[in-house]
């Protein structure tokens, strides 16, 4: 009695359970989370991964310097591109909900993204990407923004190898 | 009442597994998310009810319930709690269901650790893990019930077959079944990708740990069941290349080379097919090696009329599986061209093309090995079989093959490697490998096989020290840190890389451990108590045992008799060592229990392998004559110690918060900015996101 | 063009040298598997099978065990079980698996010597009415038997 007692509350429990999304038009999430990313930005990661990997070999003596140069200045260009496909993406969404803000919240915005999306194709193109963790850096950083390593591929730069 | 309630519990898991399944689907089909997360939750639901029914039958296993078929069969009053409680997987009726609760908990752990992300793939990816769970419902339900009663309660079980009461067999196949299940995801995730049609980075990204995770399993599961066969069967040897073994090692093969192939997709945008195809291919072999175990195919050629059904459900699934898999893949060829070409043969690229290759070449050769029988059956009528030469022919020049890959992988260059940078890089390992060689011919050391095992596992080793070094190196130079800080930091900042390397002297260590089985040493000798017998081992070292007698015990489920040995290694006594028969009372059976003297470099391993008929009569020397068969096994316990470096390497390649960041921070210019300004961006987008909740995004 | 074909060859280089591998591995090392009638009328046509190692299947015959510790040599008849008129003598200088009893099922891997003789270098013991789908095996094997993965 017991038995068929505890069975039925399971089975209900069970139905109810899996039915009310159905019934009560409960919905998953369907959308993409903030920090997943998007085609491009994933490209631009694999470059960025890459450029690192180069990097290193170059550092462990497992590439020549002419090899070396050319996998990087194509990597680089790898990289630039997906970085231009991903600012492109951003323009359009951009552009999709910028009625929302002030025209000039709207313009400051954007200037300061463009501004970001230069400095960052300064970094790849002079080779300011973090070795450590792929962090593309400003000219400028001596220190990776975001892990803290120093940049070693900054005092290659400005030897001018 | 609580069996019966997990007989219920089981049942009401099929339809819920099969209504998640077609809703999954649908829900992503239709784009409804309502439909997906009534999936979701039969996910969550069938978990929760397969936990249920394992948790009856482990009440019924505890409480002694013998009307139950598989408690009859598989347990007595007498047999220690511990070993009732793994009944649950000791025999074939419950270890299906144990896989498929295996699955179905990681089923939950992939549905809710992506209930936010991956939210194109999951509805498919859910739907496909339902539909294996649903399958071994089935199997559990209507093939090899759990539950069945035997209608009577007999006073007592037919208890558990004492070799398995081991404390290694207990852990051993829990172990593989959550690699076997593991890999469930990847391939589910494989699948929800060629569904959906997004077929770019993300289900790699969203399986790696899976991956990972799963061959830690399969690895582990592997050397435990080597650790058992070493310590429980007697006869000095771990591996057999028996159906059963090698059905463990075929995914663990296939697997391995996918866990590398992967990372030229990941870094390179090549092989994305090839890829496809591995993920299927380890699923089917975990099945396949599921199926291998638990029917009995392989043993009933030989002589048992086995129920065969068991054996064509799952071929008929392998087959459907592996139709649909790769007509899907067939469909999206389009999708899945390579994003660049290989540069040359001289990179690590075409390393790990080959390093795949020559893993699968091994997967094949074991399959047909492991076949043979039942193919020759086939076609010729007359059974033809290979044993453990045939393999270790094949398999021996191809673990070579594969150890010298792991030297050559960490040193070449993605890409192109400048040959003249690769000469460098190799003389010094080469030159220590050489050296190495030399001193072992030297030593005495001519079995080919072995001595270039230690050759090439000294140059591969003294690679991945290099690489080590020079990364320590160039950390603590520029950051000005001590080395030991500056290493801990460079293994942090590239898990994945690092932990690999440490995996690869695992395996080096494992490697010369098998090598050491060329140089056992094995003496026998009929003994009576005060006589002793000598044996020398590889290292030069003589042992002499000296039989002290014997002696009886009764334990609740068994009579010991127990011989006791005197060690000296070298002339200096060592200690004692005993070594026993057992013999168990149910079900009726002698075992060997042999004693094990292990050092750094061999073990000592002592086996009572034949008592006179006479012993227990008296206690006059001659009445407790038995023959001792002694080995000396070296390097043995390297195989033990690998595999723990093998595990660790593994654990920091997986170990979440891995150095390689999941995410660039998009355009950010100053330090520490970039992610604030991906989150502004994400704001500002998010009012047209809000609009249409069922609108696909990305 | 040409790089993908040096590709496809190294990859039909690779296959072909495992299937060598598999090939040799298989003619160098396999034995035939019979039952003891088919192996006395076989070897009465074909002395040469003689030299040749097989495996054989049978059961022991009840009572017919014998053992000498300080001979280290294991004797037991084997019949056929499809015709119990067919017998061989088994010899076995091994220690016997846990599982063998007088009324064991077993396989063997050796040489016949004629005459009725079977010297064995391995012995394996089948009770599979007891684990369904994991025969006992014992001694050399592993059996790592149905409860293994």
């Amino acid at each position: 009695m017991t038995v068929l007692l505890l069975a039925g509350l399971l089975a209900t429990v069970v139905v109810a359970y899996v039915l009310h999304p159905v019934v009560a038009g409960r919905w998953a999430p369907m959308e993409r989370e903030v920090d997943e990313l998007t085609e491009a930005q994933h490209r631009k990661r694999v470059a960025l991964l890459a450029l690192r990997d180069v990097e290193y070999d170059y550092h462990a003596g497992k590439l020549d310097d002419a090899d070396y140069r050319k996998q990087k200045s194509q990597l680089s260009l790898e990289a630039l591109t997906a970085l231009d496909e991903e600012a492109g993406e951003w323009r359009t969404r951009f552009d999709a909900s910028a009625h929302e803000l002030g025209e000039r919240e709207e313009r400051a915005r954007r200037e300061e993204v463009e501004a970001e999306i230069a400095a960052l194709r300064a970094s790849i193109r002079e080779g300011t990407v973090c070795t450590q963790c792929a962090t593309p850096n400003p000219l400028e950083s001596r220190y990776c923004g975001e892990c803290g390593s120093a940049l070693p591929g900054r005092e290659r730069a400005r030897r001018g190898t | 009442m609580i069996p019966a309630l997990g007989e219920f519990a089981l049942w009401i898991a099929l339809p819920i597994a099969l209504w998640g399944c077609a809703l999954a689907f649908l829900g992503g089909r239709w784009l409804r998310g309502d439909l997906i997360l009534s999936a979701e939750r039969s996910t969550y639901a069938v978990f929760g009810l397969l936990f249920v029914a394992s948790a009856g039958l482990i009440v019924a296993f505890m409480g002694d319930r013998f009307d139950y078929w598989y408690v009859y069969n598989y347990s007595s009053t007498n047999l220690h709690p511990f070993f009732k409680f793994s009944g649950l997987w000791a025999g074939q009726r419950g270890s299906l269901l144990f896989w498929a609760l295996n699955l179905s908990f990681f089923s939950v752990l992939a549905v809710w650790l992506n209930r936010r992300r991956n939210r194109e793939l999951m509805p498919y990816a859910n739907g496909v893990l339902l539909a294996v769970t649903s399958f071994f419902i089935i199997i559990t339900l209507f093939v090899t019930p759990p539950f069945e009663q035997l209608g009577f309660t007999p006073s007592d079980g037919r208890g558990l077959n004492p070799q398995l009461q081991n404390y290694w067999m207990t852990i051993h196949p829990p172990t593989l079944y959550l690699g076997f299940t593991a890999f469930t995801v990847p391939f589910a995730f494989a699948i929800a990708a060629l569904l959906s049609g997004r077929l770019d980075a993300r289900w790699i990204e969203g399986t790696r740990r899976w991956v990972l995770t799963s061959w830690f399993f399969l690895t582990l599961g592997i050397i435990f069941g080597m650790r058992w066969a070493y310590e429980e069967l007697g006869w000095g040897g771990y591996w057999f290349w028996d159906p059963v073994e090698n059905a463990s090692l075929l995914p663990w093969l296939v697997a391995t080379a996918f866990v590398h192939s992967i990372m030229i997709q990941e870094n390179r945008g090549m092989l994305k097919v090839w890829n496809m195809g591995l993920v299927v291919l380890t699923f089917l072999m975990t099945i396949f090696a599921t199926f291998l175990t638990r029917s009995g195919l392989i043993e009933s050629v030989h002589s048992f009329a086995q129920n065969l059904t068991i054996a064509w459900i799952f071929l008929g699934f392998l087959g459907v599986v592996g139709t649909l898999s790769l007509g899907l893949i067939f469909w999206r060829l389009p999708l899945l061209h390579s994003e660049r070409q290989f540069e040359s043969l001289l990179s690590r690229e075409a390393a790990f093309l080959l390093n795949n290759l020559v893993l699968l070449g091994a997967a094949f050769a074991v399959t047909w090995g492991t076949m043979f029988p039942l193919i020759t059956e086939g076609l010729i009528g007359s059974r033809v079989a290979v044993g453990p030469p045939f393999f270790n022919q094949v398999n021996i020049p191809i673990g070579l093959v594969l150890l010298a890959l792991m030297g050559i992988g960490p040193v070449i260059a993605w890409r192109k490697a400048s040959a003249r940078n690769l000469k460098r890089n190799f003389l010094l390992p080469t030159a220590l490998g050489l050296a190495v060689g030399t001193v072992l011919y030297v030593a005495g050391v001519r079995h080919h096989y072995a001595w270039l095992t230690f050759t090439i596992g000294t140059f591969v080793l003294t690679i991945i020290v290099i690489e080590f070094w020079k990364g320590t190196r160039a950390r603590a130079r520029i950051e000005a840190e001590n080395h030991f800080t500056a290493f801990i930091h460079l293994v942090r900042r590239n898990r994945r890389r690092w932990g690999g390397y440490i995996v690869h002297v695992g395996v080096v260590i494992m490697f010369m451990g098998f090598a050491g089985s060329a140089f056992d040493r094995e003496a026998r000798e009929s003994l009576i108590p005060g006589e002793s017998m000598s044996i020398v081992s590889a290292f030069g070292h003589e042992y002499t045992l000296t039989y002290q007698g014997l002696s009886t015990h009764q334990d609740p489920n068994m009579w010991r008799v127990i011989a006791l040995m005197s060690i000296q290694r070298d002339g200096v006594e060592v200690g004692t060592m005993t070594t026993e028969r057992q013999m168990v009372v149910a079900p009726p059976q002698p075992i060997t229990e042999v004693g094990i003297r292990s050092t750094l470099f061999e073990d000592l391993y002592v086996i009572l392998s034949t008592l006179d008929e006479q012993v227990g009569m008296g206690n006059e020397p001659q009445h407790q004559r038995a023959t001792f068969q002694v080995l000396v096994n070296p390097l043995v316990p390297w195989i033990w110690y690998g595999g723990l470096i093998v595990a660790a390497g593994t654990l920091v390649a997986l170990w979440p918060g891995a150095g390689v960041p999941t995410r660039i921070p998009a355009p950010g210019a100053g330090s520490g900015t970039a992610p604030g300004a991906e989150r502004r961006r994400e704001e500002a987008s998010r009012p047209e996101r809000a609009a249409d909740p069922a609108a696909p995004v990305g | 063009m040409s790089r993908d074909r040096r590709f496809f060859a190294g990859l039909v280089g690779v296959a072909a040298i495992v299937t060598y591998l598999v090939w040799t591995g298989i003619s160098d090392t396999m034995v035939y598997y019979m039952t003891p009638s088919e192996l006395v009328s076989r070897a009465e046509a074909n002395p040469a099978l003689l030299e040749q190692g097989v495996k054989v299947s049978g059961n022991v015959v009840p009572g017919s065990y014998q053992s000498r510790a300080d001979e280290l040599l294991h004797t037991f008849v084997v019949e056929d079980p499809d015709d119990p008129a067919v017998q061989l003598t088994v010899e076995f200088r091994h220690p016997l698996p846990d599982t063998f009893t007088d009324e064991a099922e077993v396989v063997m891997e050796g040489r016949y010597l004629a005459e009725g003789v079977f010297q064995a270098t391995e012995v394996l013991t089948k009770c599979g009415s007891r684990y369904e789908a994991m025969p006992e095996e014992g001694d050399y094997s592993s059996a790592s038997g149905g409860v293994s993965g």
